[in-house]
């Protein structure tokens, strides 16, 4: 046996497909896999959330402490104030349970609807609205959250899509990273339906209380300057259609549920900061 | 967003720096194999020039350790979700089987002949498999230098 040595003419032990290809192919299809199954939990999120009761879910959360460290006194009376406002205008979206209103000092300017049958108020919020029709809009929308459980359909969707995501990629894996903008974007489509929804309703609660629905798009009209920075990706994965849009729909629902538009009253002497 | 853009800053770095090194490693790869082949070297235990008289002979050895770059570490875990071939890897492990082979023969350039020659491949990260991914191939055989 003669020995010649020679090289091969070709290297047969790697692949010379295009490793971008493959990347696209691979990465499109696992997000469409992942929207699937966002798409799939949602929707057992809403079925299970059927199945709890507002009294259920202040058991459930009762043990959650709402305390902050920023929160204000039990008997400071902005809080007063703002639960007497609450309570008066849970009326008119038929909410039968009690919720509590927590005053927070803080720059902040927003308020959330927090499971357990309570709402978290910014004080930052009531240096930007200017009447109290435009501070009863963000309470109702608040109220409109609970009616329609979106706070724990939020929380649910969270705690799923997360659990979801690290269960595929394995926890603390890069690839948590890749996937992250696919829930954030699932999540933050439907939360934007979820908020309009709920501006549709505290219109609705507005115009119950009042009779008509004046100032309801004051606090976005304050809002405004700082939304500035947000762009078109920005926007899609914001949960909170930006200021402009929002005050657009506003506008649009008032004038299709031909609610009337009036003179607003002045904010409370005592939740007014100005003064 | 700051970790997604972090994300894909790594992953280009890692695709055309990965690329770069490749392609230069290819090319002095192939240089040398070229050059070295006048070294035969065969897996078979007798020498082929069965005729010679053996001098003397002794294990030589090279080895390389490989690791992945960003760009192929995530194309391999993404193609872990469907199954298949991870091409990611191949050129690597093809890489470090032939820079070992390259290195072993450097060793010895006076030997007419490498015979039995052996390729062993070790994980070097076991089980540290999410910090880093390595792999290190050892090329070994005999060197033998026939009596002049």
């Amino acid at each position: 046996m003669k020995y010649i040595p020679s090289l091969p003419g070709r290297n047969d032990n790697v692949s010379h497909d295009q490793p971008v290809r493959e990347f696209v192919l691979l990465f499109a299809g696992i997000t469409f896999v992942l929207l699937v199954v966002f798409w799939t939990l949602g929707l057992f999120v809403d079925k299970a959330i059927d199945y709890i009761s507002p009294e259920m879910e202040a058991t459930i959360f009762v043990s959650v402490d709402a305390s902050v460290s920023k929160s204000v006194d039990d008997n400071d009376p902005r809080q007063e104030e703002l639960q007497r406002m609450i309570d008066a205008l849970r009326k008119c979206i038929r909410i039968d349970y009690p919720l509590k209103v927590h005053l927070i000092n803080s720059d902040e300017a927003n308020a959330l609807a927090f499971p357990g049958g309570r709402i978290f108020v910014f004080s930052g919020l009531l240096d930007k609205v200017l009447s109290e029709n435009g501070l009863s809009f963000i309470l109702a929308h608040e109220l409109a959250h609970f009616k329609n459980r979106d706070h724990l359909r939020g929380m649910g969707r969270g705690i799923v899509f997360t659990a979801a995501a690290a269960l595929m990629s394995g926890a603390g894996s890069d690839l948590t990273q890749l996937f992250a903008p696919t829930a954030n974007f699932s999540q933050a489509q439907y939360s934007q339906k979820r908020e309009n929804m709920a501006d549709q309703q505290a219109l609705q609660v507005l115009s119950c209380y009042y009779g008509h629905v004046g100032g309801a798009t004051e606090f976005f009209e304050a809002m405004k300057p700082d939304n500035k920075k947000s762009n078109l990706v920005g926007h899609y994965f914001s949960s909170h259609p930006e200021a402009v849009k929002r005050i657009n729909n506003l506008h649009k629902l008032t004038s299709d549920l031909n609610l009337a538009i009036e003179e607003v009253l002045i904010l409370p002497a005592i939740l007014n900061s100005q003064n | 967003m700051t970790q997604l853009i972090l994300f894909v800053i790594l992953l280009s770095l890692g695709y055309f720096f990965g690329r770069h090194a490749e392609k230069k490693h290819y090319k002095s790869i192939l240089e040398r194999e070229e050059h070295w082949l006048q070294l035969p070297t065969t897996s078979s235990k007798y020498v082929t020039k069965g005729d010679r008289v053996i001098g003397r002979c002794h294990l030589v050895n090279g080895s390389m350790v490989v690791s992945v770059d960003y760009f192929k570490r995530i194309l391999a875990k993404l193609r872990n979700f469907f199954g298949g071939n991870i091409q990611s890897y191949e050129s690597l492990i093809d890489r470090a089987r032939r820079e070992a082979v390259l290195r072993m023969k450097e060793s010895c350039p006076e030997a007419d002949q490498v015979i039995n020659l052996r390729l062993e491949t070790s994980s070097i990260t076991k089980g540290r498999g999410k910090q880093i991914g390595s792999v290190e191939v050892l090329a070994y055989g005999t060197a033998i230098y026939f009596r002049k």
